[in-house]
């Protein structure tokens, strides 16, 4: 390799690493800036401090072999659905997500999807993990567990409804 | 089938395998004392070291190398083992595919848990025993040449290491275990319907031998490239494929305990459940566990082939590697920093922001030593006057390609808002198919058909059936992942035996690819079958072998 030619490839390596760590900085840039909007939620432990924020409402939801429960809190009293959830758009929720035996001997790990509005959260035995979410189009989206949790596991799924 | 049917088909076939199984102990027995006679005679005390000074060593394929201690023997044996489970995994691989046509299952139908268990075998057959051990075997086989070992010790312990190894991946086949490859408890600890879960305890100790006989191995070979390697040979002139082995070996030995802590733990929950049940413990602390592992074992799965990159391209090219520096530093980066990121495959299961994000993070920098090592891979082409397009160079360039792929879904996947909309869903699953089916096993094609003459005793390879093989596996895995990505992205979630119908499109897509892949792997069948049926016909020798002499482009072909 000649100078001239060793030269012009230091560049292109140069040039490549830098383009590249700018592409990962802009990255991890925007990694942190989404994740600061106040619309953000993540799937998070429930501990005293992080309670439910003012003006969501709070549904507990209980994943068991194989079903998902959902109970819903509001004026009236409260209300159970299973599998299928109805829920009002423009409207904060809360989901509290845990994992209770269902048939089988064990409560066993889930995960509850709901890919339409980006919502993911894991159903732990004995923790409640929770997710705000404010649903901003109507329609029926699917609801999901994808993490496995035995036989029937493919069947534990539903349709989620929002309405105006 | 009557049940008494079933019954008589059963025995008659255990009974040819178990008269097969006599024949070939019969066969070891009397070549084996043979030997020992012969050694004997000699003043051998041990059977092995007479075979390896009377016959050097035997770098082809035999059923000698079953029975001989040398580096080439085990490796051989490694070799040949994984390749098996390759193909047995993998026709588990097209089952499930296939049975994923209609959105109801259908093939399965009634009895959708053997879905799960073809996907758990899949997932665990494929990296336990074919990843781990075409590494380990292409090691074996390599460096003896690559280090110009001063002595060949050990032996016995790296043959140890291969029957544990063997039999826990035997144990794993029988088990029938349907707990995904991570074992997640409680679930593993309850049983299902058609035996799924009543032996998960013996995919446990499979496990559990597995690693025990992949540390023996790893210590033999760390100790050979440490202490073994000739003198004229500093670390800094090793060849790059000793160094990914090094590393690659460190990793392992480095996050092992995670894993093999847990399943013993796992083991003792299944007498007495305490550890990861109960109201003073969780579940995640096993996930915890696990993933402190499950991350390393990944790049364990890669960075051997991504050193046999190092030497391929080379042969081809009549290159040197661009930057041999900054090769073996980015090998050695990938060593700390996918140490740190296990938390990326938990990020949804309550960690919050902060950990999420540190998580995220790391994961990010994790990207940079594998940039680092694509540019020097383009670069060492690049740089070259001219390249030559074989069978192990095409396998080379649709590697990176596909590793590009990979590596991108990665970070799109890494980064904390998109993880929560690709996390268990077939994004994931495509992300790492991009890098398995592009690196782990191309490579390894790659490197076999580079190996073929000395594998198979002096004979070549079909070109227009090692290019089928080739085409047909990197067209049906690009098809298969691609469909996998987009669905997972759409929310298609992944390891499910049936699906809403939504998403049919993308799953029968993918079952296309994956029946491409299949057929793909027939012609490296019919290949081996006839190269060994016709006559010797060149040198034994090999290109792959010359770590020291190459820059020309002939590369044995
Ligand atoms: C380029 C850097 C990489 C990054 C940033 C990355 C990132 C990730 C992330 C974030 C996940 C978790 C996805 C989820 O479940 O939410 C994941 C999963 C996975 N990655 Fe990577 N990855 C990289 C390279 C690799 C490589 C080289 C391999 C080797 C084949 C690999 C194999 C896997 C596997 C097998 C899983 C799935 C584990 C499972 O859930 O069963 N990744 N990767
Ligand atoms: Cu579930
Ligand atoms: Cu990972």
């Amino acid at each position: 390799m000649s100078d001239d030619n060793h030269k012009k490839k230091m560049k292109a390596e140069a040039l490549w690493i830098a383009g590249f760590l700018v592409v990962l900085a802009f990255t991890a840039g925007l990694n942190f800036y989404i994740t600061s909007q106040k619309d953000f939620s993540i799937a998070t432990k429930m501990t005293g401090s992080n309670s439910i924020p003012n003006g969501s409402i709070p549904i507990v939801v209980t994943g068991y072999q194989w079903a998902w429960s959902y109970t819903y809190y509001n004026s009236t009293g409260k209300q159970t659905f299973v599998d299928n959830l109805n829920i009002t758009v423009n409207q904060s929720y809360t989901l509290v997500v845990t994992s209770i035996a269902g048939a089988q001997q064990f409560a066993v790990i889930h995960d509850l999807y709901i890919p339409q509005m980006g919502i993911q959260i894991y159903a732990v035995p004995g923790q409640n993990n929770t997710i705000t979410f404010t649903p901003d189009k109507t329609g029926t989206f699917v609801i999901e567990c994808v993490e496995y949790c035995g036989y029937e596991h493919y069947l534990m799924r539903g349709y989620l409804t929002v309405v105006a | 089938m009557s049940s008494t049917g079933l019954l008589i088909t059963a025995s008659i076939v255990l009974s040819f395998f178990f008269i097969f199984l006599f024949l070939l102990y019969y066969k070891y027995l009397s070549v084996k004392t043979e030997v020992d006679v012969a050694a004997n005679n000699e003043n051998y005390y041990d059977y092995s070291s007479y075979l390896i000074d009377k016959k050097k060593t035997s770098s082809a394929i035999s059923l000698n190398s079953f029975i001989m201690n040398d580096s080439k023997s085990i490796g051989i044996r490694f070799l040949i083992t994984s390749i098996v489970f390759f193909f047995i995994a993998g026709t588990f691989g097209v089952i499930m595919r296939v049975s994923l046509f209609y959105p109801h299952p259908t093939l399965f139908a009634g009895k959708e848990v053997l879905y799960d268990i073809l996907t758990t075998e899949h997932a665990i057959l494929m990296i336990y025993m074919w990843a781990i051990g075409s590494a380990l075997g292409l090691a074996y086989y390599l460096l003896p040449r690559f280090l110009k070992l001063k002595s060949d010790k050990f032996g016995n312990f790296s043959s140890w290491s291969y029957w544990i190894w063997l039999l826990g991946g035997i144990f794993i086949l029988l088990s029938r275990t349907s707990t995904r490859w991570y074992y997640y408890p409680p679930l593993a600890l309850e049983l299902t319907p058609y035996g799924a879960g009543s032996m998960n305890w013996l995919a446990v100790i499979g496990i559990e031998m597995i690693m025990i006989g992949v540390t023996i191995s790893a210590i033999v070979l760390v100790r050979n490239i440490i202490y073994e390697r000739s003198d004229s040979i500093p670390l800094s002139k090793m060849p790059l494929f000793a160094w990914s082995v090094l590393f690659t070996l460190i990793m392992f030995l480095a996050s092992a305990p995670f894993l093999m802590t847990a399943m013993i733990m796992l083991f003792y929950d299944f007498v007495n459940p305490v550890f990861f049940t109960g109201s003073s413990s969780s579940p995640l602390f096993f996930a915890e566990l696990f993933w402190t592992w499950g991350h390393p074992i990944v790049y364990i799965a890669i960075l051997p082939q991504f050193g046999l990159i190092y030497e391929i391209l080379p042969k081809f090219t009549g290159n040197k590697v661009y930057s041999y520096t900054s090769g073996v530093i980015a090998l050695g980066l990938l060593l700390p920093l996918s140490e740190l990121v296990w938390g990326h495959h938990l990020m949804e299961s309550g960690f919050g922001i902060e950990w999420g994000l540190f998580f995220s993070t790391a994961s990010l920098f994790v990207v940079i030593p594998s940039a680092i090592t694509v540019f020097n891979y383009i670069g060492t082409m690049w740089t070259a006057t001219k390249i030559r397009i074989t069978i192990p160079m095409l396998f080379v360039i649709n590697g990176i390609m596909d590793f590009v792929i990979g590596g991108i879904t990665g970070v799109i996947t890494a980064v904390l808002p998109l993880n929560e909309q690709t996390h268990g869903t077939y994004w994931v699953t495509g992300h790492f198919h991009f890098v398995f089916m592009g690196i782990t096993v191309g490579i390894a094609f790659a490197s076999i058909y580079m190996l073929w003459p000395s594998l198979t005793g002096g004979r070549v390879y079909n070109r227009r059936l090692a290019g089928w093989h080739f085409a047909l596996t990197a067209v049906g895995s690009m098809i298969m992942s691609m469909g996998w990505t987009v669905g997972g992205f759409l929310g298609m979630p992944r390891y499910v035996s049936g699906y809403f119908a939504r998403y049919q499109i993308y799953q029968d897509v993918a079952i296309i690819g994956g029946v491409i892949i299949g057929i793909g792997q027939l012609f490296f069948l019919a290949n081996l079958l006839l190269s060994m049926s016709a006559a010797p016909q060149t040198e034994t020798s090999n290109a792959l072998e010359d770590a020291y002499k190459n820059l020309s482009m002939a590369g044995g072909e």
